[in-house]
């Protein structure tokens, strides 16, 4: 009796295990918080039209957290937003696509235009007042949000606003770029930074007068001062990653329907080939 | 199975193979147990044997000591190590002690509302949904506090008077002790209440029967028959509460703000406004640190903290029972 229950019990296990075994492929991924929207994008784009035995999973645990996954071994891959640091060692990084920081605040908050060094003074405390940053908007106490330390949006930054000084206490470390979009959207007097991707309902401001849109947004030559690439994060020099990842990185990098894919997605497309009706 | 065993061994056999599997799944649980608590223990070291007793006293700016602690060098002779937790423990004594202290009179006098007074169909209704409420996710409680309680207490209640006072220091948005008392009482007091009713219920009807019966209103009989025999199970359901309220990371990391920051109520009101960190959500938070030697044993040490502390309330919660328990019941 018990005997013929374990063995349905096997079956049945059997039964739902086989058809995803078959030839199947489960990349595993994890890091960046800013990519995850267009890499999700990307990889339902991938599975569905390019090739159906791939699957993803990715956890958004923060770029910093990803790149120890894939050091360790836990991940194949991982997404990250900051160039790289001496303690990625045995990782290596390939450019995906490009991304641009905006410095966000309420829709209610008349301000059009901020500076680098307004930013920087901000997020220190030497600023804590709207008046100080502009004539005739608001008098206000101002309001601070940024990324916590697990965040590669916060070593970009730390790198590329605040010349890598700590922020000062009073800016509020919130644990993910939707939480930061979220307490913007809802406190008037707040300034926050996010990646394209998060900036619905939101008011992105011009940084140094060039405004946060994707036509702006290029590292080489620099325009919008504060765009950067995303990062794809493979272990050793790469060359020993599943060749469905390798595939799939290739695809990501030039074809024009990924291309079409990053910028629906909120990033913009660094490599991709145009597609060829446009021109 | 009977057929392939005479009757007379089998259940015998199976008595003694179930008693050995339980005591072996017992030895493992405990063994596990022990393994975790050593292994904390050995991992936090340095960072008590650095620092001593002002581990737990107040000292400079704790996120700057763990910024500080997560940069130093590569090698043995360069960890940082000076950590002064004072900030945090303080913050969570503040949210934990302002919640349990609530979430106590409030859920106590639900319970003796469902289990005395409530009509019958009302408490049909209320039992399920306490008991489903203690079973809620604490994300859910911080998600709902991130958007609606933190963005009315940042829009309505401060003021910009007060925000202004503060302004460079800390930042009024609504991540506050206020917010992170009141979820946190919403979280624990549907536990409370269900152990509490729990226990007001096991009260021996004659006692209570016996009160009225001389005459005694059905409240003072409640009150002085009910809930004093019900005390061990009121003692149970704090600590239990207690013991969750201080465990409590993901949530209170949502919304009690992100600063390692001591509230002082000699401020006045505006303390309840402040933003802190308490002890779990700083392991959250720093979780990405532990590549780095001298800021594990840190995060360790906090966990060996927050272990030590939980033991101390469930030692004292069976102590307190134990004193109780000539009163009766639980």
């Amino acid at each position: 009796m018990r005997n013929k229950t374990l063995a349905i019990a096997a079956l049945t296990l059997l039964g739902l295990a086989a058809p995803a075994s078959a030839g199947a492929v489960t990349l595993i991924g994890s890091g960046s918080v800013a990519a995850q929207p267009v890499l999700q994008a990307l990889f339902a784009t991938y599975t569905k039209k390019v090739n159906k035995k791939v699957h993803f999973v990715y956890t958004a645990n923060g770029g910093n957290a990803g790149v120890k996954d894939v050091q360790n071994g836990t991940s194949q891959f991982a997404g990250n937003a900051r160039t790289p640091l001496p303690s990625d060692a045995g990782t290596t990084y390939i450019k995906m696509f490009m991304d641009g920081l905006c410095l966000d605040v309420n829709k209610k908050n008349p301000l059009g235009n901020i500076s680098i060094q307004q930013t920087h003074d901000i997020y220190r405390g030497l600023i804590t007042n709207w008046s100080q940053v502009s004539n005739g908007g608001l008098t206000t106490t101002i309001d601070p949000v940024g990324r916590d330390t697990n965040g590669g949006t916060y070593n970009f930054f730390l790198q590329a606003v605040l010349n890598n000084e700590p922020p000062a206490s009073n800016v509020n470390a919130l644990t993910a770029d939707g939480l930061v979009a979220n307490a913007v959207k809802q406190d008037p007097n707040a300034i926050g930074y996010a990646g394209l991707a998060w900036q619905s309902g939101l008011k992105p401001l011009k940084v140094n007068g060039v405004p946060c849109i994707p036509s702006k947004i290029s590292v080489e030559p620099l325009k919008y001062p504060l765009s950067r690439y995303l990062f794809m994060v493979l272990p050793g020099d790469g060359s020993q990653s599943p060749p469905a990842l390798l595939k799939f990185i290739d695809w990501m990098r030039l074809s024009p329907l990924a291309g079409e894919v990053i910028s629906k997605a909120g990033g913009v497309p660094a490599f991709n080939k145009k597609p060829k009706k446009k021109r | 199975m009977n057929e392939e065993f005479p009757p007379e061994y089998g259940p015998r056999w199976s008595d003694q193979r179930v008693e050995r599997m339980l005591g072996a799944l017992v030895c493992a649980i405990v063994g596990l147990l022990l393994a975790m608590i050593v292994t904390v223990l050995v991992r936090a070291w340095p960072s008590f044997s650095h620092n001593g007793l002002a581990w737990f006293g107040p000292g400079g700016s704790v996120d700057d000591q763990l910024n500080a602690i997560f940069l130093s060098g590569q090698s043995g002779a360069e960890y940082i190590y000076t950590f002064h937790a004072w900030p945090l423990i303080w913050s969570t004594l503040l949210i934990t002690g302002g919640a349990v202290l609530i979430a106590l009179f409030s859920a106590l006098f639900v319970a003796v509302f469902i289990v005395e007074f409530a009509p019958e169909w009302m408490s049909n209704i209320l039992q399920p949904v306490v008991r489903f409420l203690a079973s809620v996710p604490s994300v859910i409680y911080g998600l709902i506090g991130v958007v609606v309680l933190v963005p009315f207490i940042g829009n309505h209640l401060v003021t910009e008077g007060q925000k202004d006072s503060v302004a460079g220091v800390i930042s009024l948005t609504g991540y506050s002790l206020l917010a992170a008392i009141v979820v946190l009482t919403v979280m624990i007091a549907p536990l409370m209440v269900s152990i509490f009713s729990d226990g007001l219920r096991s009260v021996k009807p004659g006692w209570l029967e016996g009160s009225l019966a001389l005459g005694v209103n059905r409240w003072r009989t409640t009150w002085k028959i009910g809930v004093r025999t019900a005390r061990p199970a009121i003692v149970a359901g704090t600590v239990l509460a207690t013991a969750r309220a201080i465990g409590e990371a993901v949530m209170l990391a949502m919304i009690s703000g992100s600063v390692g920051f001591a509230p002082n109520p000699a401020d006045g009101l505006i303390f309840i406004f402040e933003p802190s960190r308490p002890l779990a959500p700083t392991i959250v938070k720093n979780i990405d640190q532990l590549s780095s030697p001298p800021a594990n044993a840190t995060l360790f040490a906090i966990a060996s903290v927050l272990l030590f502390s939980a033991t101390l309330f469930s030692l004292t919660g069976w102590l307190a029972r134990r004193s109780m328990r000539k009163y009766g019941t639980a």
